[in-house]
């Protein structure tokens, strides 16, 4: 039997802590466009961005097999799930458009995405947050 | 008429997106299926003599003891009355135990002395 529990536990962490680290380097090199390493930032971003998305296949994987297929759940699990699906989508549609526009971005394209970077960085930590409660309270009502 | 760059990048992004969250969901539902119907195979086995009545019988066996006889709580162990989540979860719980407060009944209970003991806390919803 594989222990999917631990399996999720393990594989969440790399698409919270990349997509973070991702969005914090985007806005490092662009409020300090002036460094010298301003652009390798931005590439190091990009590779983060694309390395969270991937990741975060084989937590969502793992989590259905978690579940059992249990999309929403109750109490916390409905809370870790409003969080989760909306992360994973805008994760995707932002690694995807990154990887078509690259650095051929507008200013006001790079605003837009700075944007929604931190709301998925936002999601993403509510929904580790949430994930945490469930493993602390043992599924029982908060 | 050419398109810009970061549209045909959103048009590309949007399509992506909307595709892995459908088929995520689609995927999910599919096992959700199969898994109850393997659920309700197994539990035909137990059908003879009531599930929840042997879940009861269980609970008294090794968890009233923490949880108390009502399953109400006791000192060191919460209330059973409103657990929220899925029974699925609730045999995870039971099988593997909480990590430094409540142990692993794997050994003791199969899956269907589990699915029976979950059938029972079910009833105190």
């Amino acid at each position: 039997m594989i222990p999917w529990d631990k399996l999720h536990g393990a594989m969440t962490h790399f698409p919270i802590a990349l997509l973070l680290f991702s969005t914090a380097c985007d806005f490092v090199s662009v409020t300090f466009r002036k460094l010298s390493f301003a652009r390798e930032l931005r590439i190091v971003s990009f590779y983060g961005l694309a390395a969270a998305a991937l990741a975060s296949l084989g937590a969502v994987i793992s989590g259905i097999a978690l579940t059992k297929g249990d999309l929403w759940g109750r109490g916390y699990f409905a809370w870790h799930h409003r969080f989760v699906w909306p992360a994973f989508g805008l994760l995707m549609a932002l690694a995807v458009w990154r990887l078509v526009v690259r650095d051929g971005m507008s200013r006001a394209g790079l605003c837009v995405y700075l944007v929604l970077m931190l709301l998925a960085s936002g999601l993403i930590a509510a929904a580790g947050y949430f994930g945490g409660e469930i493993l602390l309270s043992g599924g029982s009502v908060p | 008429m050419m398109i810009p760059l970061e549209i045909r990048g959103a048009l590309a992004a949007i399509v992506t997106s909307a595709f892995i969250l459908v088929a995520t969901f689609a995927a999910s539902g599919i096992y959700r299926t199969q898994i109850t119907t393997q659920a309700e195979a197994g539990s035909k086995a137990l059908a003879g003599e009531n599930l929840a009545a042997t879940g009861r019988r269980f609970f008294f066996q090794s968890c009233a003891h923490c949880h108390g006889q009502d399953a109400d709580g006791g000192e060191d162990a919460p209330s059973l009355l409103k657990l929220q989540i899925s029974g699925a979860h609730m045999a995870l719980v039971i099988q593997r135990g909480i990590k430094d407060e409540m142990p692993s009944f794997a050994k003791k209970y199969d899956q269907h002395d589990t699915a029976a003991l979950v059938a029972y806390l079910m009833t105190l919803h």
